[in-house]
């Protein structure tokens, strides 16, 4: 095949060539070199726009009919041409609910008028990747395989990325300080079950689906797509953002960021721009990119020199995407996109790199379905964010970036998103466009304190926006949903869902303190306290530990490395033991509040063939609670529960009952609680299809002769 | 205008000088190579790098759209008419570039002519010397020869041609030279020059002009003939010469055109240039 296509291009390639060596007449060349720089590129893309449109026409007629005989199949008992799904993830019902009351959210009161307004039951755990891999495969997590953010190790008790695993190739030529890669980088797809627009591919009908979540790497089938949350930066991890500041000794970063300290010399700094580790070499070491930065105080702006790409910056403004090339040997180019912001210029320059998004345009890792397809979008759209998590909620949360600009960023991401919304609407007038919004949740994770006077982020000095924040939020999202109504095709079915809600995170509970002070985790000996990762923990006496938003795991014989507790009967009474205990946990720091409603037991929930890699417990925290940021990293010290006093002030991390999502649409539905994973084979079912055995949800639709009523009316 | 031309023609003496004695090849490479950059830069400066961008961008999408929806006829025909709205764009976008290139190009054209565009003659090769008369004067009646010459020889006497108002003798090279000639008309001399198998690149003046600005510039090898002259312009007629490769003859001007784009944009990506 690849052969044919070489033919096809050296034909071209000496059909101009004859023309221009052998055709072309002397008054025609003495356009010269400048003008032939122009005409001879314009010329190239009318020929080959000739060449398509010959192509195009002449194979028309054949291509209709095979599409007339497939479509009769494919479209003949579907209901609808087109559905579109807006995901804006963690809108909360209970505003939603109080904006309509308020009148704010026209667009939305009119679908809940037309169609349906209803919660949508989320998943235990209520975690995005967790959620939404759900929405996509209409199954529980135990049959997805997606439990959290993070999985741990159990050889090594690390945390490790839940939704993809990327690893070196595995064959390598040394060739001098070099290993020349003789295989591809392992890029393996963590979640597991088939996606619904899969099977809508295999019938024929097509789907483009952006943005979401848990879509990395993106897998093949009739339709396009761009990953979206858990697709890494260029770095490989989830988004890590770098602090440059000449104020050295104030700076500190917990998470989500690097500080590189600067001197300034004769308002001149010289400093590089941290990249990935270069794999090429026998010795890894990071990739870098020299960066000099001439001040000019007077003017408040910095001259900005990249490997001699130059621009200039003015302070508190955001620039635009910056390409930058690593260049790792051997002539290869990576490739990544960022963006930048002097939050000071002087006394102390102080300036936020985003994280080094990978460049859609020349993707050094594959986003999207087909490959070229996220290389369409930068070019007819302009480069956009390729990282899952883009919002830079980390930067935010460190103090780096300010709410203003935080805002900005968050909705140009939106922005871009939009567009290819819009975009892909335009494109699929039969078929599937589900498009995934994370504005939503960052903004809520970030502003939510502003809805809570009692908040005690509030008692931190950085807090300048008010519950506006949110509530434009909420505003936006309803001229966004009256867009999309507008484009809309003619007999379409429209989704406007959240994969759970939010509320307030005003205290973190420390799993693994308890599990300490209770005497279920030793530390080693003579240790109070252990630093991340559970660096100090003694296992050989540790029974039970907390890892990620909401997992408890039994330290269990025969399945972590260093296991004491026995399976069957030991466990069990370990489990019956823990479930008492922490189910209705109380806060002796806040009135004795219950910060823990529910423990869900792995064997309580769906079953599926991915039970064995699902956390022993998901945490059902209350109202107001999540597990603290302490836990989350593996760190264990006496304190149990704490304030939080981060920007990061509103959750979903909870009991799952108290964070169910929204459901908005244009149609009927033939429940009142809907869940999401009913959100698959509905769109099957709209399409005339059969959802298949294995998937747990049951279409939403009010139809006739519906397969799915039939097979599963007892089902619910 | 000759001050002008004088300084072209030692800037372009220079320029080939250390290629006057190999392949004709390799000097071509070079001013194909130096006029790209040259062009390169001048497009760099003068036209809309952003715009090009965008719009070349844009086409490629739609090229790209082409390829993504080609089941979908309407997808594809809409692309394809906007990829022929975008190159109208484009072509607009390399006008103000062109402007700019346009005298540079031509003075470059004019001299490369020169050096690549005729065969220097070869001793014993016979060849027509054209002398063309003012109106007011007749061939038949003016008083006209040229002074014998030690590398050239006069082979014929003088074919008066009434019609033509002009003079012609055929001349035939004795040795390798650059010759001038010396005519000499009712008391006045004229000379042109002759060149003679020389180095494998040489420039060749096949006419001299009287000369009005415009043939001033397209000739501007050698010194105009005073206007007080009844001469109105001298030419010999030099054979064509070609680039071989491959057993193909190459007009120079092909070769130069393909050679100076070719060049052109493989530089384009070290001096940042969007074309």
């Amino acid at each position: 095949m690849s052969t044919m296509k070489t033919k096809i291009k050296i034909f071209f390639i000496t059909l101009l060539f004859i023309y221009f060596f052998a055709l072309a007449s002397p008054l025609e060349a003495y356009v010269g070199p400048g003008a032939g720089f122009a005409f001879l590129s314009s010329f190239l893309v009318l020929f080959l726009t000739f060449i398509l449109a010959v192509f195009s026409f002449l194979s028309w007629p054949f291509r209709l009919l095979l599409k007339l005989i497939r479509r009769q199949k494919t479209y003949k008992k579907s209901h609808i041409n087109q559905m579109v799904i807006v995901g804006l993830d963690g809108m909360e019902p209970t505003l939603v609910e109080k904006f309509l009351a308020e009148g704010k959210l026209p667009n939305l009161a009119r679908l809940k008028k037309e169609g349906t307004y209803a919660h949508l039951k989320t998943t235990t755990p209520a975690i995005s990747p967790v959620a939404w891999s759900s929405f996509m495969t209409g199954s529980h997590p135990c049959k997805h395989n997606i439990f959290d953010f993070l999985s741990r190790n159990p050889k090594n008790y690390l945390p490790e990325l839940s939704s993809a695993w990327i690893g070196n190739p595995k064959k390598f030529l040394p060739l001098g300080k070099y290993k020349i890669p003789l295989s591809k980088p392992v890029i393996k797809g963590m979640r597991k079950s088939i996606p619904f627009w899969k099977f809508l591919g295999e019938a024929g009908i097509f789907s483009t689906i952006l943005r979401i979540p848990v879509t990395f790497p993106p897998e093949k089938f009739k339709g396009h797509l761009i990953s979206g949350m858990c697709a890494p930066d260029l770095k490989g991890s989830q988004g890590t953002f770098t602090f440059y500041t000449s104020e050295k000794e104030k700076a500190k970063i917990d998470e989500g960021g690097v500080i590189i300290p600067l001197t300034i010399s004769d308002n001149k700094i010289e400093t590089y721009i941290s990249g990935p580790e270069n794999s090429l070499l026998k010795k890894e070491e990071e990739l870098k990119l020299p960066l000099k930065i001439t001040l000019d105080i007077n003017n408040k702006t910095a001259n900005i020199n990249i490997s001699g790409k130059k621009f200039i910056l003015k302070e508190k403004t955001l620039s635009n995407w910056v390409k930058i090339t690593f260049r790792p040997g051997l002539g290869i180019k990576v490739r990544a996109i960022c963006r930048f912001y002097i939050s000071e210029i002087s006394p102390n320059f102080k300036m936020y790199l985003s994280p080094l998004n990978i460049d859609p345009e020349k993707p050094a890792l594959p986003i999207s379905h087909p490959f070229i397809y996220s290389v369409y979008i930068a070019k007819l759209l302009g480069s956009f964010t390729t990282l899952g998590e883009a919002d830079d909620t980390w930067a935010l949360n460190e103090g780096i970036l300010d709410e203003d600009t935080f805002i900005k960023l968050a909705y140009d991401n939106h922005k871009e998103s939009e567009d290819m919304l819009f975009n892909a609407m335009d494109k699929t007038k039969k078929g599937v466009v589900a498009c995934w919004f994370q504005v939503t949740d960052s903004i809520q994770h970030m502003f939510f304190r502003y809805l809570d006077k009692k908040h005690p982020a509030l008692k931190l000095g950085r807090n300048k926006k008010s519950a506006k924040t949110i509530e434009e939020l909420y505003m936006n999202m309803d001229k966004l949903v009256g867009k999309v109504r507008d484009k809309l095709s003619k007999n379409s079915c429209l989704v406007i869902m959240s994969d759970h809600g939010f509320k307030q995170f005003r205290r973190g509970v420390n799993l693994n303190s308890w599990f300490y002070r209770n005497g279920y985790l030793s530390l080693k000996d003579g240790k109070i306290e252990s630093g991340e990762w559970f660096k100090d923990v003694d296992w050989t006496s540790t029974k039970a530990y907390g890892l990620g938003l909401g997992g408890i795991y039994i330290n269990q014989k025969g399945r972590e490395s260093q296991g004491i507790v026995s399976p069957g009967e030991e466990t069990r009474a370990l489990k019956t033991e823990l479930k008492q205990m922490l189910s209705g946990l109380m806060d002796d720091g806040n009135n004795n509040a219950v910060a823990i409603n529910y423990l869900y037991d792995r064997d309580e929930i769906p079953p599926g063939p991915y039970k064995e890699n699902c956390p022993d417990f998901i945490v059902g925290y209350n109202e107001g609670y999540r597990v603290s940021w302490d836990s989350v990293s593996g760190k264990v010290n006496s304190t149990i529960f704490e304030d939080n006093i981060k920007a990061w002030s509103g959750d979903h991390c909870i009991d799952p009952k108290l964070v169910p999502g929204i459901f908005f649409c244009n149609h009927p539905i033939n429940t009142k609680s809907p869940s999401i994973v009913d959100i698959a084979p509905t769109a099957m079912e709209l399409f005339g299809l059969k959802a298949p055995d294995h998937m747990d949800g049951q279409s939403l639709l009010r139809l006739e002769n519906s397969p799915e009523k039939k097979q599963k009316s007892n089902k619910r | 205008m000759w001050t002008f031309n004088s300084i072209i023609n030692k800037i372009f003496d220079i320029l080939f000088l250390p290629f006057q004695s190999m392949n004709p090849w390799i000097g071509m490479i070079f001013i194909s190579l130096l006029t790209g950059l040259l062009m390169l830069l001048v497009f760099r400066y003068t036209s809309n790098q952003e715009g090009i961008k965008r719009t070349k961008n844009r086409i490629k999408a739609h090229l790209l759209e082409m390829r993504l929806f080609s089941d979908n006829m309407r997808i594809s025909l809409k692309a394809q008419g906007n990829i022929l709205l975008a190159n109208i764009k484009y072509i607009s976008h390399s006008a103000k570039p062109l402007l700019f290139m346009i005298i540079p190009l031509i003075l470059v054209l004019i001299q490369v002519n020169f050096w690549f565009g005729y065969s220097s003659l070869k001793p014993g090769e016979p060849v027509v010397l054209k002398v063309k008369l003012e109106n007011d004067y007749n061939p038949l009646e003016v008083d006209l020869n040229i002074a014998p010459s030690s590398g050239i020889l006069i082979e014929t006497l003088p074919l008066r041609i009434e019609e033509e108002n002009e003079i012609n003798w055929r001349i035939s090279p004795l040795k390798k030279g650059v010759y001038n000639l010396e005519i000499y008309i009712d008391g006045q001399k004229v000379s042109k020059q002759v060149s003679v198998a020389q180095t494998s690149l040489s420039k060749i003046s096949p006419k001299k002009l009287k000369g009005s600005f415009l043939d001033g510039l397209f000739f501007p090898l050698e010194a105009p003939i005073k206007k007080s002259s009844p001469i109105k312009s001298i030419e010999i007629s030099y054979p064509d010469k070609s680039l071989p490769l491959f057993g193909i003859n190459f007009h120079w001007l092909i070769a130069f055109f393909g050679l100076s784009i070719i060049l052109g944009f493989a530089f384009k990506g070290v001096f940042g240039v969007e074309i």
